[in-house]
């Protein structure tokens, strides 16, 4: 199987967790990824494409178009290109004309008006969110990808106690602290979003000690769902785990800024979030 | 006649090109344009301050680590935090990964298969020996995982860290998990030596081609690290005439005041210059005003280094050299961070946030690099990014400019000017998605 790595407006860090599964791969097979390899285009034998990164500029744009008509399969890898992420946070309301009308100033590539997901230009075959998702599931997508259908909560892999006797009532503002590294972060009264956010990343951020940001986007049984279902469910959580404010709790996901935005939301500007079917999602 | 010749770039983090500007035969300048932008200065006005070490960290996914640990030590300087020294240790851990991992892969991924005339380091090529290419990119591998490894230990998160907090670290490091890794270390220094004493000769045979070149034109060095261990940041940043005939020291809230900063109309990235002269930051600066690397295969490499060489050494092929160095010497530097003790004692300090502006200053691999936060009622009113890139971007232009001469003559253009624009480029390891953030 040969594929291909198409890099539009990101960070560079899916390509590299990409690049730290390497030993497990086989990059022989490797036709494109201008991180890695010099070709100048996308070859015309690929069969599975990953598309790293949102579409911010009309570069972006055109060279999506062309790859797409010559792979046979496209995947969207990481939340930049899955929902626009940081890519995408040149959209929000109040800063987007400054925003655009400062990028759009030279003989640059053009901005397009907002920063978009890649399935609003192209079919996609799957999806694979995270922030950048972890190795082990590029192995899993490149070398079996029937391996990665069942997907559960952040806290499954976590493992962290949630005692219910247990029960903080005040939320820790901005400033993080492990106070015991078997207790759930919810439970020393952090804002941790792994209840509801899929797994497969391993909990890796949870578990050494900071509260998950969701930057895998939400489980299987919210992601047909609308945003503020996700919101909804969460808020319930922290009423059954805590003692905490539920308006509180409420204010502080729900403030545009956090950065769980950055990782689901950062199209909140304008549209609704694509709703997509969870057997894509991986 | 004039004749514009453009060269996507590639091997390198983001997206760029090369412009080559002829006219009758003879090259009027080369240029190098970043063709990416997200606007983080922007965006980030209005998100909390206690926001951006997560946030910030995506300006780049190669050296996020910079990021994350530039922001919580501008957030500190703000609220006037010093996080306990166990902390630091962990944090200067993190960095020790990170350059393990970029140099590795700017080494091996980026530009050995140069050196080695193929276009990647994974044996999709036929001019050489898929076995051959395929046993170096094994190796490779193995050594850069100690990187993200090391990343991962310190950080948390492999690739966007997130242990660094305003007022220390979130949490420790298990001694025995820290024992572990000294043994996969320990390991993997004879393997990263064997292969850059390969890489090493390789780059010689290169100099054999194309010559050593560096150009005579003035520039300044620029690092941010200690003398003895150039793995380790201090808080000012020094200036250094390439014919050592001046040297200047300034701190990071004073950046404004010394740097000349000049916008272009087709690149998303700025320039950085010096008493109007050009700068050049990243392993080569680090490697010429250092003392020592304070590790002994380091050093044994260093001395070598300078008999054959010189110091200051100015030749262009020689930044890659230097990150090989650098790569022992964060490997030999990591080992012995890891026997300190990490797991037991205090870990972060209280913090009681304030309005103000703070500076953060780190040495990431490209060079130092600045963050700067204006804090409003909790909120960024302004952030700024002083980026090592963006310092290198004249040094670049000017050694493309050097190189292009070379393939260029009144009747014709060399085909291997391509090759040799990605040569110099790939010298400075540039990274665009931090030049533009
Ligand atoms: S999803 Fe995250 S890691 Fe991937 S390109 Fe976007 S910001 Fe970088
Ligand atoms: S810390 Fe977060 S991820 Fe872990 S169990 Fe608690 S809520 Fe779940």
């Amino acid at each position: 199987m040969r594929f291909a790595v198409l890099q539009l407006t990101g960070c560079a860090g899916c390509e590299v967790s990409l690049l730290n599964a390497g030993d497990e791969l086989n990059l022989a097979n490797l036709a494109y990824m201008p991180l890695l390899v010099s070709a100048h285009d996308v070859p015309e034998d690929v069969d599975v494409l990953l598309v790293t990164g949102g579409i911010r500029t009309d570069e972006d744009l055109l060279k999506l178009r062309d790859s797409a008509g010559k792979v046979k399969k496209i995947i969207a890898v990481g939340t930049c290109a899955i929902s626009g992420g940081v890519a995408g946070l040149g959209d929000r309301h109040d800063i987007r004309e400054h925003f655009l009308a400062q990028a759009n100033k030279g003989r640059v590539p053009r901005m397009l008006p907002k920063c978009s997901p890649i399935d609003t230009e192209v079919e996609v075959d799957n999806y694979l969110p995270g922030c950048p998702p972890v190795p082990e599931l590029y192995i899993k997508l490149l070398n079996d990808p029937q391996s990665l259908k069942t997907t559960s909560i952040v806290c499954k892999e976590c493992g962290r106690k949630k005692p219910k006797e247990i029960r903080p009532d005040t939320l820790t503002a901005g400033i993080h602290k492990d106070i015991d590294p078997e207790l759930c972060l919810v439970k020393q009264g952090q804002l941790c979003v792994g209840t509801s956010t899929r797994n497969g990343c391993g909990a890796i951020c949870p578990r050494a000690g900071f509260p998950c940001v969701g930057c895998r986007g939400p489980s299987n049984n919210l992601i047909e769902k609308d945003a503020d279902a996700w919101f909804e469910s969460l808020i319930s959580i922290f009423r059954r785990m805590t003692d905490i404010d539920p308006v509180l709790i409420s204010e502080a996901l729900k403030s545009p800024h956090f950065a769980l935005f950055l990782f689901q939301f950062s199209d909140y500007a304008d549209t609704e979030l694509e709703k997509r079917p969870k057997e894509k999602v991986l | 006649m004039t004749t514009t010749i453009q060269f996507p770039v590639s091997r390198i983090e983001g997206h760029a090109k090369v412009i080559v500007d002829i006219s009758n035969g003879q090259v009027r300048s080369a240029r190098f344009l970043a063709q990416e932008y997200r606007g983080f200065e922007q965006f980030l006005q209005g998100m909390p301050a206690d926001q951006m070490p997560v946030i910030v960290p995506r300006i780049c996914g190669v050296c996020s680590t910079s990021h994350h640990i530039a922001a919580v030590e501008a957030l500190e300087d703000a609220y006037g935090v010093t996080p306990p020294d166990i902390a630091k240790k962990i944090r200067h851990l993190m960095m020790v990964g990170q350059l393990v991992q970029n140099q590795a892969t700017s080494l091996f991924f980026f530009t050995m298969p140069d050196k080695l005339q193929a276009t990647s380091i994974f044996g999709a090529d036929e001019n050489l020996g898929k076995e051959t290419l395929g046993s170096i990119s094994k190796k490779a591998m193995a050594i850069r995982k100690i990187g993200t490894e090391l990343i991962s230990l310190a950080g948390g998160q492999f690739i966007h860290p997130v242990k660094a907090v305003v007022g220390g670290v979130v949490s420790g490091i298990d001694r025995d998990a820290a024992a572990v890794m000294q043994e996969k270390i320990k390991k993997a220094l004879p393997l990263a030596c064997n292969l850059f004493d390969e890489y090493w000769k390789l780059t010689e045979k290169l100099a054999e081609t194309v010559g050593h070149w560096e150009g005579d034109d003035p520039f300044y060095y620029m690092v941010a690290v200690d003398k003895h261990d150039p793995t380790l940041p201090v808080d000012y940043i020094t200036m250094q005439r390439s014919d050592n005939s001046e040297t200047v020291t300034f701190s990071a809230a004073d950046y404004a005041e010394h740097l000349q900063f000049h916008r272009v109309q087709d690149s998303f990235s700025s320039k950085t210059s010096f008493n109007d002269l050009p700068i050049r930051a990243n392993s080569l600066a680090r490697m010429n005003l250092i003392e020592n690397p304070g590790t002994p295969i380091a050093t044994g490499y260093l001395e070598r280094f300078r008999i054959e060489f010189g110091t200051p050494a100015h030749q262009i092929l020689l930044f890659d050299l230097c990150r090989g160095i650098e790569l022992i010497n964060g490997l030999e530097r990591a080992n012995s961070l890891l026997s300190e003790n990490l797991q037991e004692g205090e870990m972060n300090v209280p913090v009681t946030p304030r309005d103000g502006i703070g500076y953060g200053l780190v040495e990431a691999p490209r060079g130092p690099l600045i963050h700067n936060f204006h804090i409003k009622d909790g909120l960024i009113e302004k952030a700024g990014f002083v980026i090592p890139t963006v310092h290198n971007n004249f040094a670049i232009e000017q050694a493309l400019t050097t190189m292009a001469k070379r393939y260029v003559s009144e009747d014709r253009i060399d085909l291997g000017l391509d090759k040799a624009m990605g040569w110099v480029v790939r010298a400075f390891d540039p990274c665009i998605a931090c030049a533009t953030h």
